[in-house]
């Protein structure tokens, strides 16, 4: 297993996904400047763009490595000759979904260190009104790679039975819009004031937002950006849900996958 | 090869119209239609505060667009209505925005006169912004400037002193708002606004004012001093500068021409707006104290 995840992060550098995100982070040299047009909030606007270039890498890598990954192994006929040695295919799964979830963890330290350097960067210029909530901060960007990590499985889940990398990136891409929205809905839609909606909507609403993963449970950047506090118990709640969740989603993804037709 | 020198000499023939084609476009146009609020929630997924952020940026650089061609004498009326569609949209999205509450307070009310939104949308960021004090400063002040409400507005200046603990709002929340004229309260406003107003654009725009209600102040003054002796208002500027009580003629930075009314209010003919700031449908022109 561990062999598998080494070999997962070596292969991603060798794809040159590194060099891909050293060119995209050079816009975070842009962010002072561009914050700088902000009336009165720099500092925030400039951690608020920084955070949200984070995500945004952290989307694009989610995306592309969960959903091709597995998908491009199968195509190099690479999948088949690691399934000659002694071992599982959920083994094979699981290590090469630890291998990219490592690496999306590890981008997102390194990008959100750059960001915290930008932010000390505009706050040194243009000290903001409150202090900066640093420890929101880390937060926002520890939540925001797991919740990137969320999206590969769900990658994952996709790649375990599609045939080309079409479901995977796709399907992908609608879960994250809808995963991303389904709050806002289920809150909708269970408030009291709602009355226009049948009894068996708001069921089958319900249900479905059970079974999606709740994306914007992971969205911390307002309390990072404008020190809002965070509730202790609600972060650990979501630390508990993202485990939770993300084995379910990973473990069915290696069913699926030791049940496919593999010629 | 060859093709490629072809292709990037058409290319360098078409950018430089395109690009000329681009900034002449009419700024409505660039302002553009937003989607329902409900639409770029669900398209911004998780980068909400960014879209926020944007449009505040979008409107802003929109507005000071065509401050910039007003300097020039070119002179194209903003686009009101859609720069409070946009503005609304963002706080929708980022409600902590202070760009979004800081730059509607200026525009939706001396510009577009729409007081009621104004005060609506900024006790919405009160909600959100709990340790801001400028929220309740601005909407204390729409209350005492603009809809002349004390009782409204000294509720908010006090709350603007709970939360800066500054004497200025406390006092206009209690006695000295009651004695003072509405000039004071435009002169108090725009020095806390000048102050703190960190774009050198937004400085400006509260500095130019602020000289304009400090003449007004000098005017009314002498006003006071000319009725004090005489009994009677003075007919004119010109009287006030004949018989001394004016050392020079005060200038307004807008371009207009100081007036004294019929019943002594100070007025001028520039209505506190540059040249076709007025010409919005829906703006009745600047605010006379």
């Amino acid at each position: 297993m561990l062999n598998l995840v080494e070999i997962t992060l070596k292969s991603i550098l060798r794809d040159r996904v590194f060099h891909g995100i050293i060119f995209s982070a050079l816009v975070f040299l842009l962010i002072p400047s561009v914050a700088s047009l902000s009336m009165r909030q720099m500092t925030e606007l400039s951690m608020n763009l920084s955070l949200s270039l984070l995500s945004f890498i952290l989307l694009l890598l989610a995306l592309f490595l969960g959903g091709t990954h597995l998908w491009k192994d199968i195509e190099r006929r690479y999948t088949y000759s690691v399934l000659t040695l002694p071992i599982s295919r959920s083994s094979y799964l699981v290590g090469k979904f630890l291998g990219i979830a490592i690496f999306i963890f590890a981008v997102a330290c390194l990008l959100g260190l750059v960001a915290a350097g930008v932010v000390v960067f505009s706050s040194g210029i243009y000290p903001p009104e409150r202090p900066i909530a640093w420890d929101n901060f880390v937060a926002a960007v520890v939540l925001d790679a797991l919740k990137y990590i969320l999206v590969v499985a769900t990658a994952f889940l996709f790649s375990s039975v599609g045939t080309s990398f079409f479901l995977p990136v796709f399907g992908t891409i609608c879960i994250f819009f809808v995963g991303s929205a389904s709050q806002q809905v289920y809150d909708y839609i269970t408030a009291p004031a709602t009355t226009d909606i049948s009894l068996f909507t708001k069921k089958a609403a319900t249900v479905v937002y059970y079974l999606l993963p709740n994306y914007s449970a992971f969205d911390y950047k307002v309390n990072a950006v404008y020190g809002v506090p965070i509730a202790g118990s609600g972060l650990l709640l979501t630390l508990a849900y993202f485990a939770v969740y993300a084995l379910i989603v990973v473990a069915l993804a290696a069913l699926l996958f030791e049940k496919r037709e593999m010629n | 090869m060859a093709l490629l020198a072809c292709l990037c000499a058409l290319y360098a023939a078409i950018i430089v119209p395109f690009a000329s084609y681009m900034r002449s476009k009419p700024f409505a146009e660039k302002l553009g239609t937003l989607p329902t609020v409900a639409t770029l929630k669900f398209m911004s997924a998780d980068q909400k505060l960014f879209v926020g952020s944007s449009l505040v940026m979008k409107v802003i650089i929109y507005f000071g667009g065509l401050a910039e061609l007003a300097k020039n004498r070119i002179i194209i009326p903003p686009d009101y209505p859609a720069m409070s569609r946009t503005i609304h949209a963002a706080v929708k999205l980022d409600p902590y925005n202070i760009d979004a509450y800081y730059f509607a307070q200026a525009f939706l009310t001396w510009d577009a006169r729409q007081f009621t939104i104004a005060n609506d949308l900024l006790r919405e960021g009160m909600k959100y912004r709990t340790w801001d004090w400028y929220l309740p400063f601005f909407i204390g002040f729409n209350y005492a400037f603009f809809l002349k409400d004390f009782d409204s507005a000294a509720q908010y200046y006090r709350k603007a002193g709970e939360l800066s603990g500054q004497e200025l709002h406390i006092s206009l929340a209690g006695r000295y708002m009651q004695e003072a004229g509405q000039t004071d309260h435009a002169i108090a406003y725009l020095t806390v606004m000048a102050k703190g107003a960190r774009s050198p654009m937004a400085r400006k725009t509260f500095e130019t004012r602020l000289v304009a209600f400090k003449q007004v102040k000098r005017i009314e003054l002498a006003r006071d001093a000319f009725r004090e002796k005489h009994g009677r208002l003075p007919s004119s500027l010109h009287a006030l500068i004949e018989s001394g009580y004016l050392a020079d003629k005060p200038v307004d930075p807008y371009g207009g021409e100081f007036f004294i009314a019929a019943d002594g209010k100070v007025g001028t003919t520039s209505k506190f707006a540059f040249k076709g700031d007025d010409k919005q449908p829906g703006n009745k022109g600047g605010t006379k104290p």
